[in-house]
């Protein structure tokens, strides 16, 4: 603080760079004087040094062991650093030699910090080198001395020394005779050292094993990342980012053109907006029917979050649906297939204002989708589910589909679509279903990502899908048979959540996704 | 001191001092049975020039333990029984009306019983603070002041105070300046089996043992003067110097005084440790104070030095508990 002080003091006045670094130097030199300012007591007379040659005659006999005793803890100090210091050494190269493709440099790295921190070690030791007084405290308190020979190295110094004085190096020289300094510090590894040697061992079994395979954790890494839990618990993270970006996204893009785009009144972008919208336009046949046909151009509908938004504002338009296309087909497009250059344009053309604004939007969709497809085992998978899912919804929707809905299936138009299509078509043909029913529902699908359905359980979803099949070609058609067969667990059995492997927290969402009417369409 | 000798006068005063004090400490033993830290405690604070507050519950043995050392050496000897109406001239002496030789009457000072060398002041807690202040000046300043004329008491001049802990009703308590200068307060425990046995045997059955005297009052002036010679390491100095700051609430790494104590000890702490220790160290043989000296001394030397607050009474913490505590996280 002292120091900041006086350079800022310094600083208002033109300081040059000669001037500037000799103030540092300064402040270097008083940081190491005040480093060794000793206390008080310490700082008073201490006596001789033990290179000194002004010992008292009577003190001679003194000065072989402390000497002794001053070079026993040196060594017992400098191999306490060392083994510390080899501590860390081989902690960091244990380190470097799971995690370094490169071992070689690590190796070398720590050959050099080895001979950096034995210089250190020994500077330091050096450094703190106790003085003769202070290894006669340390005899004192180890040969249990009580204090008779520091006070004699203390008064070692004084001239002319009185009667009590020479009587009390007369003990002190009397006691110490006795005593061994070789037996009270004894050149000894510090308590450490076992485990610095467990990690010597360890760190020399790693090598040997780096030097035939490639780094452990990196391996560990990989594995982890292509298992299949970790997909399990990151695809659903990835996807609520995805559909708050997808969110985003479109309220970037409803807000500049409101006089344009005339599928967007208000400003019905929250959930409960675009649900209350919604209701409103299943209560209309046409539109349901409007968008069971828009639904049945298979899952670029689904994909394209601006077309969900605008079914839940009720007010569709034969000319939306081609722009829903084309707004699908952009969205695609972030998906990295080779259609990217056309979808461009069509951006182009449908977005005027607002590229800067959907560029950034789809830069981050395509980070995460990058993030996603890191495993190639999952890029096929998603893309196997992008059909078979769909099959399977529709399988699903028929078996979960009420005695009324039965008339739509007829149609075969709507089962697979958004659930306000399927409200609309139930509503259109019988009303059966509760509408209590169709509105979670409508919830469910606000809160799922569209285009992120077939990411999750597709493996674990076809052989459920087969067997469904199964049981209904030779069933009544109802949902309560073939769930009491497949499964005990009838809800999970209905919405093929019965597989073992799925954990239970991330069944609601295969829960949901086999309830998703546009997984049915093809 | 190992059967050697040494030439010079002092480290043969030194050396002389620890056989007469053990001396001192045999015949105390005749009439005293136990209590070897009680003793040694009383004869520590006698040859570094303290008084001592001695502690206990009626019955143990103070005031024997007094009259013995008054025997023991060769010291006049006083005792003063303190009761609430005791007045500031029962105890320092007054100014009466005396009539010389040729039938003249004229104002002459009467000195007290404090005019002696071993002063007992017997339950110091039952005279009022008014009584108990009259004790400062002597304390302090080996003198008494009557009606503007000093008197000086003769060297060495030695108080025994004796307070009762148990009936603490009609007491006053010491006041902490009073406190302040008693070198220890010493606690006077309850004999054990073997030492009850022997009390019993003494006291019961023939006569009791006589005390020789063994040193006198300029002997022990002396001895006083040696025990300042005695040197200090200055790690040793320093450790009593962070004892005793580290007693005070006001130094912020001092947790425990922080929490428990109001006020720290005087300088006079730091002084007694010192003096004590030195003494000490010529009855242990040695010619240094040592580390083991001022933890011995550390419990006598500073309990009646340290107020603790209200917190501590509520956690019913004591002074020497505190004090341990302090001194294991020093070293």
């Amino acid at each position: 603080m002292a120091a900041r002080e006086k350079i800022n003091s310094a600083a208002p006045v033109a300081v040059s760079g000669l001037a500037l670094f000799s103030a540092l130097r300064n402040l270097w030199k008083g940081a190491l004087a005040s480093s060794h300012k000793q206390p008080s007591s310490i700082r008073a007379v201490q006596g001789p040094d033990l290179g000194n040659q002004k010992w008292p005659a009577e003190l001679h006999s003194l000065v072989d062991p402390l000497t002794t005793t001053r070079r026993r803890i040196l060594t017992n100090t400098f191999l306490s650093g060392w083994v510390k210091v080899w501590t860390w050494i081989l902690a960091g190269l244990m380190v470097a030699a799971a995690v370094s493709p490169k071992l070689a440099w690590a190796v070398i790295s720590a050959g050099v910090v080895v001979v950096a921190g034995a210089i250190a070690v020994v500077i330091l030791t050096w450094r703190a080198r106790p003085s003769a007084y202070e290894a006669a405290c340390r005899l004192d308190s180890a040969a249990g001395l009580r204090d008779r020979v520091s006070t004699a190295v203390h008064l070692g110094g004084v001239e002319n020394p009185d009667g009590m004085v020479l009587r009390q190096r007369q003990d002190a020289v009397m006691r110490l005779a006795g005593v061994r300094p070789q037996a009270l510090f004894p050149v000894r590894l510090p308590a450490v050292a076992r485990h610095t040697l467990v990690l010597a061992v360890a760190t020399a079994g790693l090598l040997v094993y780096r030097i035939h395979y490639k780094p452990p954790i990196v391996a560990l890494l990989q594995t982890t990342a292509r298992s299949q839990l970790v997909q399990s618990i990151l695809t659903p993270i990835v996807h609520a980012m995805e559909k708050d970006l997808q969110r985003t996204m479109a309220l970037i893009k409803s807000k500049p053109d409101s006089p344009a785009d005339e599928a967007r009144p208000g400003n019905a972008t929250t959930t409960d907006d675009l649900w209350k919208a919604s209701d409103d336009q299943g209560s209309k046949p046409e539109d349901g029917q409007q968008n069971s046909q828009d639904a049945n151009a298979g899952d670029q509908m689904q994909d394209q979050p601006q077309s969900s938004m605008q079914n839940g504002q009720g007010e569709m338009r034969p000319g939306d649906s081609e722009q829903q296309q084309e707004g699908s087909q952009s969205q695609e497009s972030n998906n990295g297939s080779e259609r990217m250059g056309g979808d461009t344009q069509q951006q182009a053309e449908s977005q005027n204002s607002e590229n800067s604004h959907q560029s950034l939007s789809q830069s981050l969709m395509q980070a995460l989708k990058n993030m996603l497809s890191n495993s190639p085992n999952q890029q096929a998978n998603n893309q196997a589910n992008q059909k078979q899912p769909n099959s399977q919804g529709m399988q699903q929707s028929g078996n979960s589909s009420q005695p009324g809905a039965g008339e739509a299936d007829k149609k075969g138009d709507s089962r697979g679509s958004s659930d306000s299509q399927q409200k609309a078509t139930q509503n259109s043909s019988s009303g059966a279903g509760s509408q209590q029913g169709s509105k979670e529902l409508k919830k469910d699908q606000a809160a799922l990502p569209v285009n992120a359905v077939p990411d999750r359980v597709a493996l674990e979803s076809n052989g459920f899908k087969e067997q469904t099949r199964m049981r209904i070609d030779g069933g009544t058609g109802t949902a309560r048979v073939p769930v009491r067969e497949v499964s005990p667990q009838a809800v999970a059995t209905t919405n093929g959540a019965e597989q073992e492997n799925i954990p239970a927290r991330y069944r609601l969402y295969v829960q949901r996704y086999f309830e998703h009417p546009e997984n049915g369409q093809k | 001191m190992e059967g050697q000798q040494s030439d010079n006068p002092l480290a043969q005063q030194a050396e002389s001092l620890a056989e007469k004090m053990q001396e001192v400490r045999a015949e105390i033993s005749k009439a005293i049975v136990g209590q070897g830290e009680v003793v040694d405690g009383v004869l520590t604070a006698l040859l570094a020039g303290g008084h001592v507050l001695l502690e206990g519950a009626p019955g143990l043995g103070k005031t024997m333990l007094v009259r013995t050392l008054a025997q023991a050496v060769a010291l006049k000897y006083s005792r003063i029984q303190f009761t609430p109406d005791l007045m500031p001239a029962d105890v320092i002496g007054t100014a009466v009306v005396q009539e010389n030789g040729d039938g003249r009457k004229s104002l002459g000072f009467q000195p007290g019983p404090i005019f002696t060398n071993l002063l007992l002041a017997d339950e110091i807690n039952r005279a009022t603070p008014k009584t108990q202040s009259a004790l400062l000046e002597a304390m302090q300043e080996k003198q008494v002041t009557v009606a503007h004329t000093s008197h000086q008491l003769e060297e060495p001049f030695f108080v025994m105070a004796t307070q009762n802990p148990l009936e603490m009703e009609g007491t006053y308590p010491l006041p902490e300046a009073q406190l302040d200068r008693f070198l220890f307060k010493l606690r006077v425990p309850f004999p054990g089996r073997e030492d009850l046995h022997d009390i019993l045997d003494r006291t019961t059955q023939g006569t009791a043992k006589v005390v020789i005297s063994v040193v006198d009052g300029p002997q022990i002036m002396e001895m006083r003067q040696v025990v300042r010679t005695v040197p200090v390491a200055p790690h040793v100095q320093e450790y009593v110097v962070k004892l005793v700051l580290a007693t005070h609430p006001e130094g912020r790494e001092n947790l425990l005084a922080n929490k428990y104590i109001r006020y720290g000890s005087s300088p006079r702490g730091a002084q007694t440790l010192i003096l004590g220790g030195k003494v000490r160290a010529l009855l242990d043989g040695r010619f240094n104070v040592s580390m083991e000296d001022i933890r011995a001394l550390l419990l006598p030397a500073l309990r009646h030095r340290i107020i603790l607050n209200f917190e501590a009474q509520a956690d019913g913490r004591t002074t020497d508990d505190l004090l341990d505590e302090i001194a294991g996280k020093i070293s």
